[in-house]
């Protein structure tokens, strides 16, 4: 059985295996989202700056803001990676 | 051009630049302000807002009220022709379909304008080729002189056998009332059809097209009621909503005007339609009335943009919002030439 072969340097090496998947599902699923959220912000932004291009700076603003859910897993991944 | 690729990203792109537009139209009080000024003042204003560019280009041809009737017609159309190119998918479809309307005023206008004698010049500045006609085929159609020739000159349009099957009678007769109607049925008709299709945000444009409907056969209704017209009327209402030409033929036919909106409340269901409707229960004016419903139906439709924010009815509040915005400035143009008084020319204005 796996279990009864599994010694601890396999155990240690799966668990930072597990780890990285981790940290890379957390990355790689919050930059989908914020993605998706930036879909619409985005194309809303560009709408409003293609009529009034005082609304540049406000535009890239409300665009960026999704990104703070990358933030996040950023730093769950960093915390997976680093403890 | 937008495409319809890339998910709702080019829908939410179109209807936050048509809101932004929207945004940019004249508030309520520049009105106000424009019915103190005198004519000079109101082109000197209207030059610097969003007709700058029209009037500044047109300046050195036109002048005085000519110079606001042909900035305000080209404006409209080169508005109404960017926000085609900007629709995407099928609501460049829909948007095409509803600036239809458009050819059959400027055939209209055309006809009439003949037959009262009117020069080219002049019939053509208050033309908006904004539909499937552009200025080419009008100005093919102005240059015409007589009735068969005009119908030949419209053979590739869509709408040219209700034309060729009306145009003869209303040339004979002098007045094109029937052909008018029966071109407006004819358009409800295919927009109708073109709802139904079953192509995606169809449903939306129903909910539009039938709302038009039964604002239009309202007004109709009202009108007919104001003149006494007591003969058989199915032939001026327009079928497809939520009344039958029968059903307001005999809503005509009633004695009393409470009555009258009673039937109509039982089966209106926008909210909007039903306060208004209830507002009418006072006497009021053909033209107050008029103003009334075409307040509630944009107001209608603007909840309806609120309701379905990336559908067509953000670029139809604009595209009737715009119209209505060029109707009032000429309104206010007009009314200042005649010299009537403020107050008057207030009543016409719908804000």
């Amino acid at each position: 059985m796996a279990a009864e072969i599994m010694t601890v340097e396999v155990a240690q090496a799966s668990a930072a295996g597990l780890k990285a998947v981790g940290a890379g599902l957390a990355v790689g699923l919050a930059g989908i989202g914020s993605g998706l959220g930036e879909m619409g912000i985005g194309a809303a932004a560009m709408g409003a700056v293609a009529e009034n291009k005082d609304m540049f700076g406000l535009a890239l603003l409300f665009t960026v803001l999704p990104e703070t859910i990358v933030i996040f897993g950023l730093v769950v991944a960093l915390l997976l990676m680093f403890q | 051009m937008v495409q319809n690729s890339g998910g709702p990203a080019p829908y939410i792109y179109v209807s936050t630049r048509l809101r932004v537009r929207k945004a940019k139209l004249l508030p309520p009080e520049e009105y106000q302000r424009m019915l103190n000024m005198s004519l000079p003042e109101i082109i000197r204003l209207i030059g610097e807002t969003e007709y700058q560019k029209e009037v500044d280009e047109l300046g050195t041809s036109f002048e005085g009220i000519d110079l606001i009737e042909v900035a305000l017609s080209w404006n409209l159309a080169k508005e109404y022709q960017r926000v085609i190119e900007l629709a995407p998918g099928s609501l460049k479809e829909f948007t095409m379909a509803y600036l239809r309307r458009w050819d059959i005023y400027n055939v209209l206008t055309i006809l009439r304008g003949k037959m009262q004698g009117m020069k080219e010049g002049k019939i053509k500045e208050v033309l908006i080729p904004a539909g499937s006609l552009d200025r080419t085929i009008l100005d093919r159609v102005l240059a015409e002189e007589n009735c068969e020739r005009v119908a030949d000159a419209l053979k590739n349009w869509k709408m040219y056998p209700t034309i060729s099957a009306e145009l003869s009678e209303g040339c004979a007769i002098g007045s094109f009332a029937r052909l008018e109607n029966e071109l407006y049925k004819r358009l409800y008709a295919d927009l109708l059809q073109i709802a139904r299709r079953g192509v995606k945000g169809g449903n939306q444009f129903l909910k539009f097209v039938q709302l038009e409907i039964d604002v239009k056969n309202i007004k109709t209704l009202f009108r007919m009621r104001g003149d006494g017209y007591e003969e058989d009327a199915r032939e001026f209402f327009i079928s497809g909503a939520t009344f039958t030409p029968e059903e307001l033929q005999q809503m005509n036919q009633m004695a009393n005007r409470n009555e009258v909106i009673d039937a109509l409340l039982a089966r209106i269901k926008a909210k909007a339609l039903q306060v208004a409707l209830e507002d009418l229960r006072t006497e009021k004016s053909e033209q107050e009335v008029d103003t009334e419903l075409t307040k509630t139906q944009l107001d209608h439709m603007e909840q309806l943009s609120k309701i379905n924010p990336f559908s067509i009815h953000p670029i139809l509040v604009y595209l009737e919002k715009k119209k209505y915005e060029v109707v009032n400035l000429r309104a206010i143009a007009r009314g200042k030439e005649s010299r009537l008084p403020g107050e008057t020319i207030g009543k016409y204005l719908v804000i």
